[in-house]
């Protein structure tokens, strides 16, 4: 049997592959995001700064609707031709599947956030350079944790009727901590003078990697239950 | 139960039934008429207590009573949350779907104690600070909490199969009830304007503990009542079904994993014969 390494990294390249060659899923994630932009633009006001509590809000929104779209996609290529069946039916781990579609989604997501990200820094101006990396490891934790739970019911409703809605509503609500907590870590990175009463910055760094350990452990438990040809 | 024709039934559907009608004795009708206005005469003699036998709060009045009632349906949210996350574990561990039909009754008056949780908080918040929301931190951890569990039926009835929707809402029920703490982790990095703690007479100690009666055991008939009624319409499904749908293998509706699982074998129509 291949090691799990292989297995995954394997399984990884497929899928990487199949969007290499159409590059349709990341076309449309992209242009999906930059018309999220623009709609809150126009309904935000035109012209208006935006500090960087109320950017990562913002991306917060193309970040997920991108990622419900991302998650449906790199699970829809199993379905294809019963590939899934296929699958199953290979001598590989089930974890390896799941963690092959996590790394795909995050790789996916992480370039939606590549392009997304400058085009809202325009619209908005954003001023970024504060506390870039601070901005920039917290938007990584949230989609890490974002997609462990996504990847996981991804594959759970793939072969329900509702799939696309039924994805969104059973991920907003589970992802909404992530949500709130970079939002409020990103508001005390941002702030020219913290609130002494608020969290500190560490903290809520930790709690992010702790809600990203609880997503990534539960759904690789679970995932292989959910799973069916 | 109407004798089966065993000799014409597919084996399979012996298989598939057997998940289907394992039950567990749903008891004796300890939750009947007399429970419910056992229920009924707690609930009238806390809320006397409430009106005339607690004083009234010197700062915020008459609203403050809405107290009594808010913090035993908080509690008792939680521990109907928490008999969906150990109906979901137990269903992903046997595969019975009297687990499912358990959380299923849970997950409904999770939901259901959420939203009474939620609108006593926003009618203390528009007492308090005179508004009806802020972002105060238990708002929104109830809010939060509320739009988890508002999902969970939806969730099941957008899958058609009992399997798959078990399987799915398991899943979730586990992960929204481990979610419940980063919840409130989350929460609690947001500014509060929430009193940390109250300080309570000793009647008004005595009435919020007398609340926790009758909320208790409203939760506990609602949930029995629930996964009763739950129960019974999956037996007569699993009854009805096979006297509604002759065999004639994938069209009758089961899902590509049954099919393809073998659980529901006999697919290939040779069976397709009715009596």
């Amino acid at each position: 049997m291949i090691p799990f390494p292989q297995q995954v990294l394997l399984l990884l390249g497929k899928d990487l592959r199949i969007e290499a060659r159409g590059r349709q899923t990341i076309q449309l994630v992209v242009v999906l995001g930059i018309l999220i932009m623009v709609v809150l633009g126009l309904g935000l006001g035109a012209g208006r700064p935006v500090d960087g509590f109320g950017a990562s809000a913002i991306l917060w929104v193309a970040y997920l609707f991108g990622g419900v779209l991302c998650f449906e996609r790199t699970m829809a290529w199993e379905r294809h031709d019963d590939a899934m069946a296929g699958l199953l039916a290979a001598p590989i781990s089930r974890s390896a599947i799941y963690i092959s579609k996590l790394l795909a989604n995050v790789a996916l997501m992480f370039t939606l956030a590549v392009i997304v990200t400058p085009v809202a820094v325009a619209l908005f101006r954003f001023d970024l350079s504060a506390a870039f990396g601070s901005f920039a490891m917290i938007m990584s934790l949230g989609m890490i944790g974002f997609a462990a739970i996504g990847t996981l019911f991804a594959a759970a409703v793939s072969s329900s009727r509702l799939q696309g809605g039924l994805l969104a509503m059973l991920v907003f609500p589970l992802c909404l901590p992530i949500v709130i907590m970079s939002t409020q870590v990103m508001r005390h990175a941002f702030a020219s003078q913290p609130d002494p009463a608020s969290a500190g910055w560490g903290s809520g760094i930790t709690m992010l990697a702790l809600a990203d350990i609880i997503y990534l452990a539960s759904s690789w438990i679970v995932f292989e239950l959910v799973l069916e040809p | 139960m109407p004798p089966a024709p065993t000799a014409q039934r597919p084996a399979d559907h012996a298989v598939a039934d057997e998940a289907n009608l394992a039950s567990p004795r749903v008891g004796p009708k300890l939750f009947g008429a007399w429970f419910w206005a056992l229920n009924a005469v707690l609930f009238a003699a806390v809320l006397a207590m409430a009106l005339w036998y607690a004083p009234i709060e010197k700062s915020m009045g008459l609203p403050q009573k809405i107290f009594y009632a808010h913090l035993p349906v908080a509690i008792n949210t939680f521990v109907a949350a928490f008999i969906v996350f150990i109906a979901s574990v137990g269903y992903l561990w046997q595969r019975q779907l009297w687990w499912d039909d358990l959380a299923d009754a849970a997950g409904k008056v999770t939901a259901l104690f959420c939203a009474i949780v939620l609108l006593t908080g926003m009618t203390w918040a528009r007492s308090a600070w005179q508004v009806w929301w802020t972002w105060s931190p238990r708002l929104t951890f109830s809010l939060v909490l509320l739009l988890l569990y508002v999902v969970y039926p939806m969730v099941r009835g957008a899958i058609e199969s009992p399997q798959r929707r078990a399987v799915v809402s398991a899943v979730y029920g586990v992960v929204a009830f481990l979610d419940v703490p980063l919840v409130y982790l989350s929460v609690k990095l947001m500014p509060d304007m929430h009193p940390s703690s109250i300080t309570l007479e000793p009647a008004m100690k005595h009435t919020l503990l007398a609340w926790f009666a009758p909320v208790t055991l409203m939760m506990i008939g609602l949930v029995h009542t629930n996964f009763r009624l739950n129960t019974a319409l999956r037996l007569r499904n699993a009854v009805d079904a096979p006297a509604r749908s002759p065999r004639t293998g994938p069209s009758t509706g089961r899902s590509r994993s049954e099919v393809a699982s073998g659980v529901g074998g006999g697919g290939s129509g040779s069976s397709g014969g009715v009596a």
